[in-house]
């Protein structure tokens, strides 16, 4: 780990000043993904600016047809929040899947949409139930969220604030966890609302990713049975220690069919 | 318990209070609550940290360090360099006996493998080592390295194992083949592993002149006094290792490594006490593995079943620099009755580290081969595999004609197929599910390892209040040696536990053999036997002798000691406590001494092998092809029991390890820089508590008269054997799909290997 100023700002204004004061700084949210990074030298930031300081940033809100939930609030809090269990059951089951019970005692929802891990669970969340990431400068609509592997749109020194995501008439998320980490293999969240159906898969390419085939035969019939002949193209998917890209294309499969059996369940 | 009949047991001995007792490990409360002191644990005043830089290329040369810039960070004490390293008595490149590996401690700059030591920095505090090594950025010269089993020319090694030869023919295996009416040709292969114990490499060294204090756990104490000693041109008598506990070892703690001496080297450079404890990505490398093999099995078979011919060919690996060959064929010499068996062995040389012994080498990786192949024949004669597997049992050793000195596999087999309902399995593939809809499959594997002991020594006293010492430099890696051990060494003295202080772990003490081979507690509780015997001869003439003796005149009739007293053997009335016999004498104490050692003649006689049956459920999800092993039955017959609770806990493990094989542990290396691509517990995957949800191991019983007077066999190893195809069958049992290549992996469930 490389030496850096840290600084535990109380007000956003103050988190915006220091960002624009320090032009290496980095926010610190959970650490659980930055910490480790700084601690292989793989980043070296001049100031850390935590944002555990500022309450406005954590809590959750359900109300007016939406969960809004703030950008420093743990995995945990989502999981446990009976609010959210009740008007979006699928999203804190997402939550409740996110590594071990320190990771989500410590891990954000801003932390993991701006880290935009191609494995993380949370992305597709967001991109499946088509929701919208508010930043302290605009709202961005989360098909324009992620732009790749680790990258979002967010400029340099944007702020997360809030994720706004609209209440489906049913949700369902499925993954295939890695055995150590519990990161997603291939995940895949799937959302049926008024305008139609969406579904987003992390883990098994670059970035989180819709397939319009499977929201195309899900919009007509909501059922696994549906999409149960839509193959997914291993070409674009990732290949690594943990799976070969045509397992990840048949998880893709299965772990769909499966997230419309527990939509339904719900 | 029921008094033990022991044919070459000494006259005076009786055994039965200790041995056999299921007693609880006695340094369990110190581990529990951290007071057991580990290696690294120690840090003698003015001790320094040294941490390892290590290659980052396979294969080449180090061309820079930038010394300067370590040296210049805060902390830092010294770098050792090969410029700089002390000169040692012995070049470590040399190789004077099989049990000599060689060792990388920055003789030159050449690199030979991945994660090689090639700097130490020396540092006042851990921190700041691990900084200097960072700082060294190193730059190398870098050669086109040779990985996997295609790279490099092939060659038939000069042995395999610890002298085995690496061909070995019985009959005309052609013939057989030839007019057997089934047969079967299949090729498995077998990921490279890395052991692994949870407690890693580590040694705090401290010089005071020419003598040496050392920390460091050990499997083999004697063997480790000898190579420092040859190494740094010191008599053994100043070398003093002490190694109390050991957080695993499993063959990679049997020699000392180069990480180790180089801890060594750099406290007499620094001329202060260094502790090095080598990091999780620093043991995929230095400290030995087992290598990757492919393994071609040959069956044939008559209509009725029986095997016409076995022909089992491995090709392995070694380093470029040193040799250690697999002998994974040679599992197929003693199993199954055949009238042709064949072994034969290859091996290409690659830029590894040297691997070395791993729990059950040779027997663990052919085991995983052999079993899946004896599967497929079994399938292919229409038969159930146990039914194949009685069919063809070994009456005598196969490859020798030996007789066995015992062997109770039979019973393994019946009990546990009874205990596992072996007969209610459907003889065809993919026909059980559960009620989750899982493809539930069984399968089983026949488990053996060789009943091998070592030379040990032991010595024994009693004290004139009544109690005893024992001592020898036993190992205890986990596995409760010092429990067992001690066990032996009270009924060898005819005391009670409590009355005993056994003594091991430090290399003053007599040499107790090395921890391996699963021989431990038939070495080093031969030696402690033979001691207390010893002794309690000793305490008998002086009793016998005297005339004031209650036992006066008994030399003929014999005494039996217990809990502290002799009897004489025919008139128990009559007896003398040990403290008043050594009191009349005017004795503080008598001592005796034991050895131990294989005995030549029973050896060329009979064949030794512990034997056991393992049953295998697995669960798959046919959707994802997870695979989850659900349920294990392990039957082993391995001699006398010394501790049954210890001797189960080595049969889960080893079980738990087959399981490893079957379905876990791979050593990813990436074909371009010779690196492995996942030397972290996250990514080398082991089971976890969720990946054996049950297991069970009954001990079957099995009296030797042969192997050893106290009857023991080894169990450390066994258990991996037979598991590792049991969990391999069951897959196949479960799905109709037949993976051959391990660890399994679920793609190869989903999308059949072309
Ligand atoms: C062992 C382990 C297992 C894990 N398993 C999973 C899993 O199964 N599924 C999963 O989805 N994730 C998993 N994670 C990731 C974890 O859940 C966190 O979400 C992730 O590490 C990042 O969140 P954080 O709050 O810790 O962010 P930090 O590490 O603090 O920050 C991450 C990055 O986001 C930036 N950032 C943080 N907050 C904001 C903000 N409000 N606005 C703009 N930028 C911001 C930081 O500057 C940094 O670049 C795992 C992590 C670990 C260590």
């Amino acid at each position: 780990m490389y030496a850096f100023d840290y600084h535990k700002p109380r007000s956003l204004a103050e988190a915006t000043a220091l960002l624009n004061a320090n032009p290496e700084a980095r926010l610190l949210a959970g650490g659980m993904t930055l910490i480790p990074t700084l601690k292989q030298r793989l980043a070296s930031p001049s100031d850390l600016v935590d944002l555990g300081g500022l309450p406005d940033l954590a809590g959750i809100f359900v109300g007016d047809g939406e969960v809004r939930i703030g950008a420093m609030t743990t995995h945990a809090t989502v999981a446990h929040s009976a609010e959210v269990r009740a008007a979006l059951p699928a999203l804190a089951a997402l939550a409740e899947g996110i590594g071990d019970p320190q990771v989500r005692h410590r891990g954000t929802i801003g932390g993991s949409i701006s880290n935009a891990d191609p494995a993380a669970d949370y992305p597709a969340g967001v991109v499946g139930l088509g929701a919208t990431v508010v930043t302290d400068r605009r709202e961005i609509a989360a098909d324009n969220f992620f732009t790749g592997m680790f990258e979002t749109a967010l400029e340099p020194g944007e702020i997360v604030r809030q994720v706004r995501f609209p209440i489906p008439e049913a949700a369902g998320y499925a993954k295939f966890p890695n055995p150590a980490s519990r990161y997603a293999v291939a995940g895949v969240f799937v959302a049926r609302a008024a305008g139609g159906v969406r579904v987003a898969v992390t883990g098994a390419g670059p970035s989180v990713f819709r397939v319009p085939e499977m929201e195309a035969a899900l919009t007509a019939s909501f059922t696994p049975e549906a999409i149960a002949s839509v193959l997914v193209d291993a070409d674009d998917l990732n290949t690594d220690l943990h799976a070969t890209a045509a397992y990840r294309a048949h998880l893709v499969g299965v772990m769909a069919a499966r997230a419309v059996t527990s939509a339904l369940e719900s | 318990m029921p008094e033990i009949v022991l044919t070459q047991a000494s006259a005076h001995l009786r055994h039965g209070s200790n041995i056999g007792q299921p007693l609880t490990r006695r340094d369990g409360v110190l581990k529990v609550t951290g007071a057991a002191r580990f290696a690294a644990d120690n840090h003698p005043p003015g001790m320094l940290y040294a941490v390892l830089a290590v290659s980052s290329i396979a294969r080449g040369r180090v061309t820079f360090l930038d010394l300067q810039a370590a040296k210049a960070h805060p902390g830092v004490v010294e770098v050792m360099t090969p410029a700089n390293k002390p000169l040692l008595a012995e070049d470590p490149d040399a190789k004077t006996n099989p049990f000599i590996f060689r060792l990388d401690v920055l003789q030159n700059d050449h690199v030979r493998y991945a994660n090689q030591p090639i700097a130490v920095v020396i540092a006042e505090t851990l921190e700041a080592a691990t900084e200097g090594a960072t700082l060294l950025f190193p730059r190398y010269e870098t050669e086109a390295v040779r990985i996997g089993l295609e790279a490099g020319e092939s060659f038939i090694p000069p042995g395999v194992g610890i002298g085995n030869p690496a061909e070995t023919h019985q009959g005309d295996v052609e013939a057989g083949l030839a007019v057997a009416s089934r047969r079967i040709d299949a090729t498995y292969e077998t990921a490279a592993q890395y052991h692994n114990a949870m407690e890693p490499h580590a040694i705090v060294a401290a010089w005071d002149g020419d003598s040496l204090s050392i920390d460091m756990p050990s499997q083999g104490l004697a063997m480790a006094l000898g190579r420092v000693a040859g190494l740094f041109g010191i008599p053994p008598e100043s070398i003093h290792i002490r190694s109390p506990f050991l957080g695993g070892g499993f063959g990679s703690k049997g020699l000392i490594s180069g990480p180790q001496v180089l801890g060594i080297m750099a406290a007499r450079l620094v001329g202060r006490p260094v502790k090095l404890v080598l990091r999780r990505e620093q043991m995929f490398g230095p400290v030995g593995h087992r290598a990757p093999t492919r393994q071609t099995v040959r069956m044939g078979s008559d209509s009725d079943g029986a095997l016409t011919a076995i022909d089992h060919h491995t090709k392995t690996a070694s380093s470029t620099f040193d040799d250690f060959f697999e002998p994974a064929s040679d599992i197929s010499h003693t199993l199954y009755a055949s009238p042709a068996i064949s072994t034969s062995h290859e091996a290409v040389r690659l830029d590894t580290g040297t691997p070395l012994f791993m729990r059950a080498p040779g027997e663990a990786t052919g085991s995983i081969a052999l079993e899946s192949a004896i599967d497929e024949m079994a399938e292919a004669c229409g038969m159930d595999p146990l039914a194949f597997r009685l069919k063809n049992y070994a009456e005598v050793e196969p490859i020798s004609g030996k007789p066995f000195s015992s062997k109770a596999l039979r019973d393994c087999y019946a009990q546990g197929a009874e205990r596992f309902g072996w007969a209610r399995r459907p003889l065809a593939s993919r026909q059980m599910r559960d009620d989750a809809g899982l493809l539930v499959g069984w399968g089983m594997g026949t488990a053996t390892f060789p009943a091998l002991m070592f030379q040990g020594q032991a010595r024994a006293v009693v004290r004139n209040d009544g109690t005893g010492i024992v001592e020898t430099g036993a190992h205890d890696m986990g596995q409760g040696a010092s429990t067992a051990l001690a066990q032996i060494a009270a009924d060898g003295l005819g005391l009670d536990l409590d009355q005993v202080e056994f003594r091991s772990g430090t290399s003053d003490l007599p040499d107790a053999g090395i921890a391996g081979g699963s021989s431990h507690t038939a070495t080093a509780g031969m030696a402690i036997h033979s001691a207390g015997a010893d002794v309690i001869a000793r305490l008998a003439d002086l009793a016998t002798g005297d005339e004031r003796s209650p036992l006066f005149g008994a030399g003929n009739a014999g005494v039996i000691a217990r809990r502290g007293r002799l009897f004489r053997r025919d008139d128990e009335s009559r007896s003398e406590s040990y403290a008043e016999i050594l009191a009349r004498a005017g004795l503080a104490e008598i001592e005796g001494r034991g050895n131990s050692a294989a005995d030549p003649a029973a050896q060329s006689s009979y064949a030794m092998h512990a034997h056991g049956a393992v049953f295998a459920e697995v669960k798959i999800d046919p959707e994802l092809g997870q695979i989850r092993a659900t349920r294990l039955v392990g039957a082993f017959a391995a001699g006398r029991v010394i501790n049954p609770r210890l001797v189960r806990s080595q049969y889960y493990g080893g079980m738990i390890w087959g399981i490893s094989f079957a379905l876990h542990e791979h050593a990813v290396m990436d074909p371009r820089s010779g690196r492995p691509m996942n030397p972290n517990l996250g990514e080398y995957h082991v089971p976890v508590n969720a990946d054996v949800p049950s297991l069970e191991a009954i001990l079957v019983e099995e009296h030797d008269s042969y192997v050893n007077a106290l009857g023991i066999k080894g169990v450390g190893e066994i258990g991996i054997t037979g598991t590792a195809g049991a969990v391999a069958n069951a897959v196949w049992h479960a799905t109709g799909i037949r993976i051959r290549q391990f660890p399994i992996t679920l793609d190869r469930l989903i999308e059949p290997t072309p």
